[in-house]
């Protein structure tokens, strides 16, 4: 049997690539931004400023880019990698030095008139980056510790840097997307094991390395009821106002909680609670759908890439989007501290937004280019 | 191998790239396969994960939107548009009458990111609310916060009144509030709660979660009974000028309380009033030294053991002397006694010498098994453990003999007193009416013991020191009970707890009383005396009758006919082995508070002379 046979990609024509398009996902992706649309105009107390229309155009201009990277060869992804991981490492440096710091925590960097968050490019990169590594390596060798401990680091580097701004809820799902390639990868699950074992051995350190708010949000968590009005008031108020919903919700504009400011964050991490709130169980039961049709489709086109890159790239995204989702829904019903998650399409938010339409124009990059073939060494 | 997803597994996006779905497998996937198989089996396995904790999640969404009443019930009744719901739940008597309920009320509070004029919202605020501090509203007001509460449970007028301000940003929420209608009555039992309604003392805290759940609770207290029980002590402790008082009755047959009183007491529905002091509850948190009433406990172990016989002699002339101590008997007859006699007139010495016979070991297991080492499982939170030491020795042996050396709460005392004389059954003492279910509870000492200590607590009150709590035709038996407190060195001569339990019919007891004045001080009338005859013992006797009046008991009700005990003076004292029970031992390790200060031997005791011996 012979080496790769690089270069041999079936050539496909551009009607085909666009065909292959997953046009399910982009309606799938719409349709949770048209949710999204009409959340943040009611919790505007039914006015599109000063968020739903911003939205509306926002999600125009990522639509664009999510089209336009999905027609962008693996390959060109492939070799970009690197480059990318290793320019977010540099911002995220970056902003820990001399980033803009707002709501307590430093995430934002500022170059001329471009706010960007460096957190955001990350998650991606570090999708990016894993794939690329594991692609590179021979199929004997993804199990084997030597070649686990740099994908490791390649992951723990920038979730480290992410911690230190603090933004938990961003390092958390780095760290967890970027586990979760390593597990598709085929890492044996040892070492998951072993991992799991540290972070509860250092679990007393990194509790001296918190910050009081966010010590304060765990403990919370644990006991909601411990501060009713002050940290715990987020996820008591949240919770009333997903109860107050019951099964079809009190109507669109008619939520009494989030109108009358019960509800904290409501157009950002608290977003769906205004919306479970008018649109009941059954609103969140077709919000959950749609995420989880979405997630699904991630799923078979990372079963259908014949190219490891995209595999790993489509179950990195895939977990990205997951995990965006269940840490944000989880949250906001009282299942995890409040770290700070949006929902991705739906919260009023331009990076976040860009970064999922980003990473699911990967996604919808590796179906479309899923016949091509990729050299292993790059 | 596979390269292409099983038939059925979860592609829903299968369609659109179902044309390139009849390819082989090239060399190249070949090569790759092992890693590409294992990809497959991974992704299956985030499949499945990603499902369940989807499920899991959607379901907490169902629960938590329609079943969990959202973490703050009374807030939530608001979103409902001021339906009532979740109340917590009433707390009745034995009879139904209602002792705990709840109302609905409104409470204003405000938003003051809402409110254009702080100042002059206080300002006016204050004028409505006149019991309010101005200070109080503008720091309210003016806070940077989105919520603070106004006043909780507002009067009809207060609500129209702060409605009628118009104040943008205030509103209100329908909240609802306990109520505890009876007052003070059964405060200690009942408990009181939050301005949240959450439990904070008594029953109210101890069934929060059942309360909260909308189960009702009937308690075994009888309210009628209760309030006079509460009437009696009081007016026991305005009378001997004591500094508190506690009083239980308990049905003997089956451990139900149908009252249990503790005096300084408070009213739940003032909550914010309420002192550590008056919260306490003496009954079941209150751990005393008995004193005499344990003879109760060291007879019915000596004839339970088979070591005495009712009329078994002992010499109770001289003294016991062990190491520092002095054992000297308060009602000194300084001669040979009956048990029987010993009983009747409380004596230390032969108690002491009664529990040598049955020994350290016996004694301790006898405790125990009447439940005297272990907290009593009541439905109360203030529920106390006994002490007793932890090194149980002889000089022990003898002062726990006359209930000296081992402190447990009145209702300890009662629960044990009713095992003695019920036909020797312990049952768990409870709070709450046993509807059908009734207590089996678990055999402590024989028929014919139990029958024993009967003839011996009516002897007490016919002939004994327990005179004036006889109720006539009522066949009241009982034994009284003086033990000095401890104080910071040895005990206060002066600080005693008076106490007198006893049942009644003797002949089929059914009703335990325990009355306990803690305190109290001798009057002109009692000669002085602060002892539980005079103190405790009239108590028991109202108590008595008003359970006659309330439920019509009829003298002879009651079946079975008691043997009134023939007490035979000794004539002939037996020859006495002096020394046999003086230890030279010099035990430093004994705590000087659990035994007794010395005594000149041989003095006898002079009337109205207040002693350290229990009565």
């Amino acid at each position: 049997m012979s080496m790769l046979a690089a270069g041999e990609a079936p050539q496909i024509s551009f009607a085909e690539r666009i065909w292959r398009i997953n046009w399910a996902l982009v309606l799938i992706l719409t349709a949770i931004a048209a949710v999204g649309f009409l959340a943040l105009y009611s919790a505007a107390g039914g006015r599109p400023e000063p968020w739903a229309a911003k939205h509306a155009l926002r999600y125009a201009g990522a639509l664009t880019l999510m089209l336009g990277v999905a027609l962008v060869h693996p390959k060109v992804w492939l070799s970009l990698a690197w480059p990318i991981y290793l320019v977010s490492l540099a911002l995220l440096v970056a902003v820990d030095l001399v980033g803009k710091i707002g709501m307590g925590a430093q995430r934002w960097l500022v170059l001329g008139p471009v706010q960007i968050q460096p957190s955001e490019i990350a998650k991606v990169a570090v999708i990016l980056v894993l794939a690329r590594y594991y692609h590179g390596l021979k199929p004997e060798q993804s199990g084997k510790l030597l070649h686990t401990v740099p994908a490791a680091a390649l992951i723990l580097a920038p979730v480290a840097l992410v911690m230190v701004q603090p933004d938990l809820g961003t390092a958390l799902m780095v760290l967890m997307g970027g586990g979760c390639v390593m597990f598709v990868a085929g890492t044996r699950l040892w070492a998951f094991a072993a991992a799991g074992l540290a972070a509860v051995a250092s679990m007393p350190v990194a509790w001296t390395l918190m910050h009081e708010y966010q010590r304060r949000r765990v403990l919370t968590f644990l006991d909601p009821e411990r501060d009713p009005l002050g940290a715990g008031y987020h996820i008591t108020q949240s919770k009333i106002a997903i109860g107050s919903g019951g099964l079809f919700g009190k109507g669109f504009l008619h939520g009494t909680q989030s109108s009358l400011n019960f509800l904290p964050e409501k157009q950002t991490d608290f977003i769906f609670t205004s919306f479970v709130e008018e649109w009941g169980l059954a609103g969140a039961a077709v919000v959950l759908a749609l995420f989880g049709a979405a997630i699904l489709i991630g799923h078979s086109v990372a079963l259908r890439s014949r190219h490891h890159f995209g595999r790993l790239v489509a179950m990195g995204v895939t977990a990205m989007l997951f995990l965006y989702v269940f840490i944000n829904v989880a949250m906001v019903m009282g299942l995890l501290p409040v770290v700070g998650v949006p929902l991705p399409l739906v919260s009023n938010g331009g990076t976040a937004m860009l970064s999922v339409m980003f990473a699911c124009g990967l996604l919808i990059g590796v179906n479309v280019y899923r016949d091509a073939a990729l050299p292993r060494a790059g | 191998m596979r390269f292409w997803p099983r038939p059925g597994s979860p592609d829903p996006a299968a369609a659109p790239s179902a044309a390139a779905g009849a390819r082989l497998g090239t060399p190249q996937d070949r090569l790759r396969s092992d890693s590409q198989e294992v990809a497959r089996q991974r992704i299956g396995y985030t499949i499945a994960i990603f499902g369940l904790l989807f499920v899991a999640i959607a379901g907490r969404m169902g629960y938590v939107s329609l079943l969990r009443d959202g973490g703050e019930p009374v807030q939530r009744v608001a979103a409902r548009g001021g339906a009532l719901q979740g109340e917590r739940a009433d707390i009745v008597d034995r009879n139904s009458i209602v002792l705990a309920t709840s109302v609905p009320v409104m409470s204003a509070f405000v938003n003051p990111r809402l409110v254009l004029e702080p100042q002059d919202a206080a300002r006016r605020l204050a004028s409505a609310l006149p019991e309010g501090k101005l200070e109080e509203f503008s720091e309210k007001l003016e806070g940077d916060r989105s919520f603070a509460w106004i006043k909780r449970g507002l009067s009809p007028a207060e609500h129209d009144r702060i409605n009628r301000l118009g104040i943008p940003g205030l509103d209100f929420q329908a909240e609802e509030r306990r109520i505890y209608p009876q007052g003070s009555a059964a405060a200690h039992i009942l408990g009181y709660s939050s301005v949240d309604n959450a439990g904070l003392a008594g029953v109210e805290r101890y069934f929060e979660r059942e309360l909260q759940a909308g189960e009702p609770l009937q308690l075994s207290i009888d309210l009628r009974l209760q309030r006079f029980v509460e009437q009696e002590i009081a007016r026991a402790v305005r009378k001997f000028s004591a500094i508190g008082a506690t009083a239980i009755v308990l049905d003997a047959t089956n451990g139900e309380i149908l009252a249990m009183a503790s005096l300084p007491t408070y009213d739940p529905n003032r909550a914010r009033t309420i002192t550590n002091e008056a919260l306490f509850n003496r009954g079941t948190l209150g751990v005393y030294e008995q004193g005499s009433t344990f003879k109760i406990f060291n007879t019915a172990m000596t004839l339970d053991a088979g070591r005495a016989t009712l009329d078994k002699i002992y010499d109770a002339r001289e003294p016991i002397k062990i190491d520092r101590f002095t054992i000297n008997d308060f009602h000194g007859q300084n001669r040979a006694m009956t048990v029987a006699e010993v009983f009747k007139f409380s004596s230390n010495i032969g108690s002491a010498k009664m529990a040598m016979d049955v020994g350290v070991e016996g004694q301790r297991a006898f405790f125990d098994r009447i439940g005297m080492l272990k907290p009593i499982p009541i439905e109360l939170g203030e529920s106390a453990g006994p002490l007793y030491p932890r090194h149980w020795m002889k000089i022990n042996l003898m002062t726990i003999s006359f209930g000296h050396g081992i402190s447990v709460t009145p209702l300890h005392l009662a629960s044990g007193t009713a095992a003695m004389i019920n036909g020797g059954i312990l049952h768990r003492p409870t709070l709450v009416k046993r509807a059908g279910k009734a207590d089996v509870g678990r055999r402590v000492v024989s028929e014919r013991t139990s029958v024993a200590m009967r003839q011996l607590l009516r002897l007490a009150v016919t002939e004994g020191t327990g005179k004036s709590a006889d109720v006539a035709g009522y066949e009241v038996g009982g034994k009284t009970g003086t033990a000095e407190k401890p104080g910071r060195s040895g005990y206060r001569e002066k600080a005693l707890i008076s106490s007198f339990v006893g049942a009644f019919p003797m002949s089929d007891p059914k009703f335990v009383i325990l009355v306990s004045v803690d305190e109290p001080k001798g009057l002109k009338e009692t000669g002085g005396y602060a002892t539980g005859g005079w103190v405790a013992a009239p108590s028991f006797k109202a108590i008595a009758e008003h359970i006659v009046a309330l439920y019509g008991i009829q003298p002879g009700d009651w079946k079975g006919g008691l043997a009134p005990l023939q007490v035979a003076s000794v004539a002939v004292p037996p020859p006495l082995p002096a020394s046999a029970l003086t230890s030279r031992a010099r035990q430093r390790t004994v705590d000087q508070r659990k035994a007794l200060p010395a005594r000149a031997p041989g003095a006898g005791p002079a009337p109205g002379e207040r002693r350290h011996a229990t009565e």
